[in-house]
């Protein structure tokens, strides 16, 4: 096992490396929202007055927007304050401005606000304690409603020997990054600059843009340390609010969230209701159904990007020709849904892991062979239609079952060995380039994503550079710019950085050698190599120094650069199988199978995870050290949505357990020993081959320590999290 | 408010602090008056750790303690030099065995190690050193990386 | 967070003037400020002034070879170190070192902890459990008052205008244990706490129960059916029901009272065993 090597060590151990929270600007304002007391009303008062009168207080409400925004076309669908309507707990109405934190916090309390009530749908069985009928479509509280088929379903239902249904529920949970969303906004003249702890600085500057009615050119965004992301930060959220405040002040203006608002105002997964429904036939699956009624805050109608997507996760990797599926995304008065981990994959593979343990369960047939006999093979078809990849989930799985069967056999009683499985599809998102320096001394990769904890960019994108230059590591810089000089690149999210940058750099490395071969007077691409600290390259019967292969411009402006780009190329899917809404086509197919033992303990229901182990396809592994720590970090977040995570939302729409102490996150004594292996022998679109891994190692979690669970007592929970008391409660203990 | 100014030794040296408010946090005085930024700003209510800082060698929730409070206190950041040799050590530890992703709960972690140690000594045993790093959280890395650290200084290392 | 101001006296007299000086609850007294500052920035209380107790001379612990009396402002992390503590006391022991966290209880106080009067109190039952009493100091003089009568309500104890809390009396050393239930194990508020202790000299159980009602209790029923020595198997059984059967049980978003009742029934069950098999246990 490899340690990471994490070159941003020094900093972050000493302390210097600046978060979006430790931002400081001479003469920078604090600010804060005006929040909504309630879930749902009309806005009847928002008197500003008051603040506005207080010393050094810029306040900047629904009235001031007209003379602060800029004349471009804007995202009117996204008001940035509550208009007239208030739709969630918290919803900012207006924001202040104020010299100190203390005296933001006396701004926002000056602020008289009145709300005339309006009835509060807080959960999902307000809107449909039954399942929605044919009378769906039109109803406002759905924001959207897909549906897709393939094969003759009703047949294979009513010739199935067993049709085993089951209902599932997942709860709500959050990111959890230790810091907070923070930034610092300025006014420089005619550009609005924003430096922000964000996972995509490009995202915030076009989403920005269309909030404020700005050009993008007219916005720059640069990114700090970030501590922590998770999918949370993938997008703008504080940024224009700050933005505009800066320009109403004159002054820069810092915005950071305490914790608790982070909880109240987050946009993640929130709670879904599922339903299964397998059609059995000679000990083969011959039919599913699947329904899906997903809690999508509010999620305006038409923009719901999960539904569609967590449909195919519902159904998992596993060979199903003839299904039913339809999801509804439905609006209730909380946060929009927004992106965590893996956004609801853990949870739809928990729902599918635990269903079909329990359909093979039920047929009395091995329940790892049901899985594994209906897993993808590489060349098969996808809920879509796609064709399945090379993809190394039967491997893992049979990795999987080989531990499985030596802990079961060294288990004690009471304890329970259990397997699951899961897969990802890495995100494409809009593309990345990357720009190539050389000088004498170092290879420089310009680029616009921020490092912002996993490794992927320093770590990775470093690995792929020495890869393909054949250069030292401590020969690879990466040089990250803001928006104003970096290349283009769409961000930290869906395990994409490498896939989409990493391809660039390789492009961009290809142009490089091939040009230092021209000049070399060869043909093909230049071997780099250090020699007596410089850097040479050779190509056919030459060789040289960098430093005289440099013409005056390239060694004026600091190297030879050569650029790569990636985006990737269209997915088709087969849209005879779409009915309704829209789906999301795969890219790579990632995945893995994890083993847990755990105890349960028999008379509280208190679940311990003992060991667990990882077995992991991520294509090729371009850095071992860092794809380590990234199975070891999801593994320990998926253990908190397993076991001890859950968002609980009170009947008038507010947020009972906004804070560390009430949200739990596992802390160190909880997790076990992990082993991690990875199965390499299935390429992915990557450089190398590689796979994303960003998200890939927390969706099989939840879904191994049920099944592990049920293995060790009996206890069949058909919710998330297993929490000691569902546990008890599955084992008729109450 | 008090007028007199605060005092504090910080990484070993005196410092004199003019004008801190009565409710202002340990956590805030550090970070904005004395711009040391490595102590960092979690959840503010005592439950991620991510602010620890050592105080008369004791680990220590700096948003839940007044900085009048430890008037005249010795103060351990994560910006201690070498002179602070087990603070040295710890984050040699944490450098060779990795136990850092985003950074963000890694000075916290690191004050939290040299507390545990210099109360306890390096020969403690494992489990009651792994049970007092309960109150720190870490999202990032699983703890994995970081139990490899306190391993390696437990042994002797880095 | 409101602005308050902060006084530092010297002496118990001055710290009980410094708190009469203002209007009734317009100032508070302040030991390590883990609780009170957290209930300040979230606005459940807004005191103009705190009192802090820092230069009192109240942390100590002091064993006279019978009782044990710990200082309101000792640190709990001192109090967890004491080896006779852990010996004499090993319920209070686990009590203490599972609050919070290492650097929480190097500030957290037994004093704090007692006056705040939380239902799911982690100290409070093993304070019960162990008969202590607490000793005030206030404008009208001294006295002395057992946990049972102090404790009366959620957030609600016999402390006087002016009184502080000076020391926790422990009158007699007793076997004890102490159990909770968390959802994780570190670093959590319980979902029930049980304490149980023996006196030796007495020959008699108590036990109390956190974190299932408004206020930690003592279930007398239950430790009357343990009897006066070694309980056997089925005494253990019928004091488990009977504190399961006792009133009143809450629902929360930590645990619903069903599976309280469950839990009680449980962690009585183990903390009696543990306590009965253990060394030193008076024939």
């Amino acid at each position: 096992m490899t340690a990471a090597v994490r070159p941003d060590a020094g900093i972050k151990l000493a302390g210097t490396a600046v978060f979006g929270t430790d931002l400081d600007v001479p003469g920078m304002l604090w600010a804060a929202f005006v929040p909504a007391p309630i879930a749902h009303g009309r806005l009847r008062t928002l008197d500003l007055r008051a603040a506005r009168a207080l010393p050094g207080v810029t306040v900047v409400g629904p009235e001031d927007l007209a003379k602060l925004l800029g004349t471009g076309e804007r995202d009117l669908e996204r008001p940035l304050f509550a208009d007239g309507e208030i739709v969630y707990r918290n919803q900012p109405l207006a924001v202040v401005a104020a010299p100190s934190a203390v005296e933001a916090r006396a701004a926002v309390a000056a602020v008289k606000v009145e709300v005339d009530p309006l009835p509060i749908i807080s959960d999902l069985e307000t809107v449909f304690p039954e399942w929605p009928g044919s009378d769906v479509d039109g109803n406002p509280q759905v924001a959207a409603h897909v549906r897709a088929r393939h094969g003759k379903v009703e047949a294979e239902f009513r010739g199935a020997d067993r049709v085993i249904s089951e209902t599932y529920r997942t709860a709500s949970v959050h990111q959890v990054p230790l810091e907070p969303h923070a930034c610092v906004a300025e006014i420089r003249g005619d550009v609005w600059y924003v430096r922000t702890s964000t996972q995509s600085p490009f995202g915030v500057r076009e989403d920005a843009a269309s909030l404020l009615g700005v050009p993008e050119s007219a916005i720059v965004v640069d990114g700090t340390w970030v501590g922590g992301g998770f999918g949370g930060k993938g997008s703008s959220f504080l940024e224009p609010y700050a933005l505009l405040l800066a320009r109403a002040s004159g002054r820069p203006v810092r915005f950071a969230l305490g914790y608790r608002e982070e909880f109240r105002l987050g946009r993640t997964t929130l709670p879904a209701v599922v339903r299964m429904e397998t059609a059995v036939k000679d000990g083969r699956i011959r039919a599913r159904r699947v329904r899906l009624l997903l809690d999508v805050g509010t999620s305006l109608p038409g923009r719901d990007f999960a539904t569609g997507y967590s449909i195919g996760f519902l159904l998992g990797p596993y060979r199903t020709e003839t299904f039913e599926v339809e999801g509804y995304a439905v609006r209730t008065h909380k946060p929009p849904f927004g992106p965590h981990r893996a956004p609801f994959a853990p949870q739809c593979a928990f729902v599918v892991e635990s269903h079909l343990d329990h359909v093979a369960r039920e047929m009395n047939l091995d329940p790892e062979e049901f899985r594994a006999s209906h897993l993808w093979k590489e060349g098969e078809a996808t809920l879509l239609g796609q064709t399945v990849g090379p993809f190394g989930i039967s491997a893992a799985f049979e990795r999987a079952r080989a531990t499985a069967r030596t802990w079961r056999a060294e288990a004690p009683p009471g304890h329970g060995v259990g397997i699951g499985c899961g897969f990802w599809s890495t995100s494409t998102g809009a593309g990345g380039e990357v720009r190539l320096r050389l000088d004498p001394q170092r290879l420089t990769v310009v680029e616009g994503e921020r490092e912002i904890g996993s490794g992927s960019v320093i770590a990775g994108l470093a690995a792929v550079a020495v890869r393909v230059t054949g250069l030292p590591r401590d020969r690879v810089t990466i040089e990250y710019g803001s928006t104003a000089v970096a290349p283009f690149d769409s961000g930290v999210y869906g395990s994409r950085t490498l896939g989409a940058l990493g391809r660039a750099i390789e492009e961009a490395a290809v142009r490089l050698r091939r040009t230092l071969a021209e000049r070399l007077g060869a043909r093909g691409q230049a071997e780099l190599s250090v020699e007596r600290g410089e850097i040479y390259a050779e190509a056919g019967e030459r060789r040289a120094a960098i430093t005289l292969l440099l013409t005056p411009e390239e060694q004026a402006a600091g190297g030879l650069v050569a650029e790569g780009r990636h985006t990737a190329p269209p997915r088709s899917i087969d849209e005879d199988r779409v009915l309704a809404g829209s789906f999301y086509p795969y890219t790579d197919f990632t995945g893995a199978a994890h083993v847990a033992e755990v105890s349960v303990d028999p008379e509280t229901g208190a679940v311990r995870v003992e060991r667990y182990a990882a077995f992991h396809d991520a294509g090729t592994v371009v850095d071992p050290g860092a794809a380590q720590a990234q199975v070891e970090g999801g593994v320990a977040m998926g253990l908190g949505a397993a076991l001890t995570e859950e968002a609980i939302w009170s009947e008038d729409g507010r947020l009972t357990n906004a804070g560390l102490l009430d949200y739990r996150i596992p802390t160190l004594g909880e997790i076990p020993p992990i082993t991690v292996e990875f199965l390499e022998g299935f390429p992915g679109a990557g450089p190398f081959g590689a796979k994303g891994l960003g998200e890939p190692p927390i969706v099989p979690v939840p879904a191994t320590v049920a099944i592990a669970t049920r293995a060790a007592c009996g206890a069949h929970v058909t919710e998330l999290p297993l929490s000691a008391e569902r546990v008890a409660r599955a084992l008729k203990l109450l | 408010m008090t007028a007199v100014p605060l005092r504090l030794t910080v990484n070993g040296q005196r410092r004199e602090i003019a004008d801190v408010p009565d409710p202002e946090r340990l956590l805030d005085t550090l970070r904005w008056r004395l711009q040391l930024k490595g102590t960092k700003e979690g959840c503010r209510s005592g439950d991620c750790g991510a602010c620890t800082v050592l105080v008369d060698g004791r680990s220590c929730l700096s948003c839940l303690t007044l900085a009048r409070e430890v008037d005249g206190a010795s103060v351990t950041t994560i910006e201690a030099g070498p002179e602070e040799a087990l603070v040295a050590r710890v984050r040699a530890a944490f450098e060779a065995a990795g136990a850092l992703q985003c950074g963000y709960c890694t000075p916290g972690f690191v004050m939290a190690v040299a507390g545990l140690f210099h109360e306890r000594g390096t020969a403690a045993p494992r489990a009651e050193l792994l049970e007092g790093l309960g109150g720190n959280l870490c999202r990032c890395t699983g703890y994995a990386a970081i139990v490899r650290a306190v391993d390696l200084l437990r042994t002797g290392g880095p | 967070m409101t602005a308050f101001d902060l006084v530092v006296p010297a002496t118990a007299e001055e710290a009980i003037a410094a708190l009469q000086t203002l209007g009734p609850g317009e100032a508070a007294p302040l030991a390590g400020g883990t609780d009170l500052l957290l209930d300040v920035d979230e606005g459940r209380l807004a005191p103009r002034r705190l009192v802090s107790l820092r230069r009192l001379p109240w942390r100590t612990l002091d064993w006279n070879g019978d009782t044990l009396t710990v200082g309101s402002t000792l640190p709990l992390r001192s109090l967890e170190d004491d080896p006779l503590v852990r010996t004499k006391y090993p319920g209070l022991y686990e009590a203490v070192r599972n609050v919070g966290s290492v650097a929480l209880r190097h500030r957290a106080t037994l004093g704090g902890n007692l006056v705040r009067a939380a239902p799911a109190s982690d100290l409070i039952p093993i304070l019960l459990a162990l008969d202590a009493e607490v000793d005030l100091v206030g404008p009208h003089g001294d006295r002395r008052v057992p946990v049972d009568r102090f404790v009366q309500a959620s957030r609600r104890t016999d402390l006087q205008p002016g009184e502080l809390v000076r020391s926790v009396r422990f009158p007699e050393a007793r076997p004890s244990d102490f159990l909770w239930q968390r959802v994780r194990p570190a670093n959590d508020i319980s979902q029930v706490v049980v304490a149980v202790a023996f006196s030796p000299a007495g020959r008699f159980w108590r036990v109390a129960v956190g974190g299932v009602s408004p206020r930690p209790t003592l279930l007398l029923d239950a430790a009357a059916a343990l009897g006066s020595g070694r309980p056997d198997a089925e005494a253990i059984r019928r004091a488990a029901l009977s504190a399961a059967a006792g009133a009143p049980f809450v629902t929360d978003r930590r645990a619903s009272e069903e599976y309280r009742r469950r839990l009680v029934a449980t962690l009585l069950e183990r903390t009696v065993s543990s306590v009965a098999r253990a060394r030193g246990f008076p024939a």
